[in-house]
């Protein structure tokens, strides 16, 4: 993957839109899925969509702060375009018979807290900070879950949302790691390390509390569905592969923070990081529902109409 | 609505010895020429029509492409149209009007105002309605310009004042898909009064300064409204009162402290400026004040995110609203601020792939203000066409002269903005000096008075090195600058400076061509 051609990109953007309307969510094939896969499949897409969710709010943080006008259009795209991917899976659900009414799923309490700390905290990070957390968090969860679903799922609705969400992504993912590589590029050693002082910000700090336990738990639930583990290490791997192509893309402290950071959630034997997370993965189910702020209002945009 | 009965005053002018009387001149090819054409019936055409007749000239022809008088507010008659400068500073300090309603007056008060100056100096006589100009040429034999009129007629005429405005042609935004929509559509400045709107559905796309107005008259009448933001500006509170009868039977029985509050209004706009046009410590200011005014009428955090600026105060125009928060708040209201793919059969696609689907879309999207061009061809000398001159940024002499098109004036021209104060204000400086410069075209018999091309290029090397240390061209995106973000609209100053440029027509900076032997 080359470095990408960032106005080029935007135009193109603009001219890949998609509606929920192009699918016709009543084709035949919704009969697919079978009835043992309809009780995991429900939790999996209702944790898909949210990680969607949670991600077009970064992305929503990460156009405040672009540091040009053109990636600060293609950031406010991203944000409206993962919103579709989370409203095209929830109508995926609707289609299934998983939403209750017009009930939005509940997030699990991980993604909730994550939900809080961007709500609170998103707006205020610099970019290379979410401009690194962000790919990861695409090619890990999206990208494995994706591969995995379309693999589990024959409903061909689901394969034709799927590739209109795929191509989107993979923009995501040029960009990403297009701006990764920017952000290494003709750096001093000092603005290097400037890069890296926000670690010190507690605000950050609460906010890779919530990441981390957030990577544990989201592990534990695609194993309990069945995803091989391995699917999700190669996914991680893929990450530092591709960030870390080039000299600049290396040169991002952040790029060697998140990347050592894989490294440590897919060796399992790293006892040393698992066993706090683990345990702060189960503290966090103990954290009652009521002790958290009403969720934010961006969270009530969700819909699985295609019209409104 | 109160009918205005303002106090005019006939300012002194001296110099103008004509008496020509007032006749209807007529606009055939074969008739005599005419002193001044005027192009438009707006303030600025009738601003200048009354100066020219004060100044003694009456060999006047106003041509206007509608059918009433009226301009920008007759058009921009939307719900809850209005002035967002105090009425009486948006408003002729040779005519004021001591019985304005409120501090800041709707449309149809200031339309009535409009009507009020037609009738009180007498300016029918020289209005021609439904002549839509589609030319004009210089004859430099001749030294007239030649105004070719839609259905063939053309008007000959010593000099022309341009004062067609700038906010007058509508302009639709450049969304795929526009033509496919099958529901209804409004502009706001060519507003439908008898579509009713109860019950409906509404779009309305846009939130500038017509936007903030529309959108509280809107969500009070209509079945739900969704309002599509692209950028959000800067609102202010707006300190609009109404006025009370005292007040206004103080100012009609001592005109001298309407002029005083003129004035303490004047002086006020003018410290604004260091706030608007500059960065400084007011700017700082006034952007809390604006945070401010948000932070207490928008409670939801998000919706208060979606709302918050992200340029600095001034860079684009202010908007003042006490309303437009609360009406967006309402529950048959909604902030959409998605980006907008296209329009559809029945609504608008946005990005998150939802299609909004209404009865009515409402397009409160501006106007195009001809910054790159001019609104019909004009050809000066040796065949010079302004459009071409102008492709890059318009640009002209102290905002109202361009050389090689010589005896034309421009109200509004390139330079000539305001951010901070009335445009009115400026507007009197810009007749005063086309008096001056018609004066001496008709005194001195002149056949061109043409501004020198190195004092149009002094003028605007100047006014763009200043243009570059101001808000406007702080990075937003604004109508104020081209596509390459060049400012040909604004001038970088206080309204009493660029009154001061405006005082001396200096001779030094014109080619002068007698009539004769010329």
């Amino acid at each position: 993957m080359a470095s990408i051609d960032l106005d080029k990109m935007l135009v193109k953007i603009k001219s890949s839109q998609w509606a929920l309307a192009d699918i016709d969510w009543d084709a035949p094939g919704a009969d697919l899925i079978t009835d043992e896969q309809w009780p995991k499949l429900k939790a999996f897409m209702a944790d898909l969509m949210w990680i969607e969710h949670v991600g077009a709010r970064a992305f929503a943080a990460m156009a405040k702060k672009a540091p040009t006008e053109t990636l600060r259009e293609i950031y406010t795209y991203f944000h409206a375009e993962e919103q579709r991917h989370a409203n095209a899976e929830m109508a995926l659900m609707k289609r299934w018979g998983m939403l209750d009414g017009d009930e939005i799923p509940e997030p699990n309490i991980n993604l909730r807290l994550v939900i809080e700390w961007l709500d609170r905290y998103a707006d205020e990070m610099p970019v290379y900070v979410l401009g690194t957390v962000v790919p990861m968090l695409e090619v890990a969860l999206d990208g494995a879950l994706c591969s995995f679903l379309l693999e589990t799922v024959d409903d061909p609705v689901c394969h034709a949302a799927f590739q209109k969400i795929n191509d989107d992504e993979s923009r995501h993912l040029g960009v990403g790691f297009t701006v990764m590589e920017m952000q290494g590029r003709s750096k001093t050693f000092i603005q290097l390390t400037q890069m890296v002082a926000p670690l010190l910000d507690p605000r950050l700090i609460l906010g890779i509390a919530s990441y981390f336990p957030l990577l544990n738990k989201m592990r534990d639930n695609i194993m309990e569905m069945g995803l091989p583990e391995e699917k999700l290490y190669n996914a991680m791997r893929k990450f530092e592969k591709i960030g870390g192509r080039t000299a600049d893309g290396r040169r991002n402290p952040w790029f060697q923070i998140i990347s050592r950071h894989g490294r440590f959630v897919i060796n399992r034997n790293n006892r040393f990081y698992h066993a706090p997370v683990d345990a702060l993965v189960k503290v966090t189910q103990y954290i009652p529902r009521r002790a958290l702020p009403a969720v934010p209002s961006w969270v009530k945009e969700l819909t699985y109409r295609p019209a409104a | 609505m109160n009918t205005p009965s303002p106090s005019a005053k006939k300012p002194a002018k001296t110099g103008g010895t004509r008496k020509a009387p007032v006749k209807r001149p007529s606009v055939k090819a074969v008739a005599k020429p005419v002193s001044v054409l005027i192009i438009g019936a707006g303030f600025a055409g009738l601003g200048m029509a009354i100066q020219l007749q004060q100044a003694g000239i009456r060999d006047i022809v106003i041509l206007e492409r509608a059918d009433a008088v009226g301009g920008t507010w007759r058009d921009n008659r939307y719900p809850g149209a209005a002035c967002d400068i105090p009425s009486n500073l948006y408003s002729y300090s040779f005519a004021q009007n001591p019985n304005w309603s409120r501090s800041f007056s709707g449309s149809g008060e200031i339309l009535d105002y409009i009507h009020y100056l037609v009738s009180h100096f007498n300016l029918a006589p020289y209005i021609r309605f439904k002549q839509n100009v589609t030319g004009l040429n210089f004859d430099e034999n001749a030294g007239l310009w030649h105004a070719s009129i839609e259905g063939g007629d053309t008007v000959r005429a010593r000099a022309v004042v341009m004062a067609q405005g700038p906010l007058s042609n509508a302009i639709f935004p450049d969304i795929a898909g526009l033509e496919k929509y099958k529901g209804h559509t409004i502009h706001s400045a060519r507003w439908d009064h008898d579509y009713d709107f109860s019950n409906k559905r509404v779009a309305v796309i846009g939130t500038g300064a017509s936007a903030v107005q529309i959108i509280p008259e809107l969500v009070k009448q209509a079945g739900f409204v969704k309002v599509f933001q692209r950028t959000p500006g800067w609102v202010l509170p707006r300190p609009d009162f109404e006025t009370p009868e005292w007040n206004k039977a103080l100012f009609r029985k001592f005109p001298g402290t309407q002029d005083a509050l003129r004035k303490a209004l004047y002086v006020t706009h003018e410290s604004m400026a260091l706030a608007v046009i500059w960065n400084s410590p007011l700017t700082r200011i006034a952007e809390r004040i604006g945070r401010l005014h948000l932070r207490r009428q928008v409670k939801d955090r998000w919706l208060r995110r979606q709302l918050t600026p992200d340029f600095r105060i001034g860079c684009k125009r202010v908007l003042l609203s006490n309303d437009y928060y609360p009406a967006l708040q309402q529950p048959n209201c909604k902030l959409v601020t998605w980006p907008i793919d296209r329009l559809s059969e029945q609504g608008i696609r946005t990005a998150e792939g939802i299609e909004h689907q209404f009865d009515c879309i409402v397009f409160a999207t501006g106007f195009d203000v001809c910054k790159t061009g001019t609104p019909f061809p004009i050809t000066g000398l040796g065949g010079r066409a302004l459009h071409d001159e102008w492709a890059r940024g318009a640009q002209a002499y102290k905002s109202i002269n361009v050389a090689g098109y010589p005896n034309l004036f421009l109200t509004f021209g390139p330079n000539s903005g305001p951010g901070h104060n009335s445009a009115l204000v400026y507007m009197e400086s810009q007749l005063d000096y086309a008096v001056r410069g018609i004066q001496k075209i008709l005194d001195e018999d002149l056949k061109m008075l043409d501004v020198k091309a190195d004092a149009q290029a002094a003028h605007n090397k100047a006014i763009q090195a200043r243009l570059a240390n101001t808000n406007w061209n702080s990075g937003c995106k604004s109508w104020y600058l081209t596509e390459d973000g060049h400012n040909v609209t604004m001038y970088p100053g206080f309204a009493t400076q660029y009154a001061l440029q405006m005082r001396t027509l200096d001779e030094a900076d014109y080619r002068r061509t007698p009539m004769a032997g010329g």
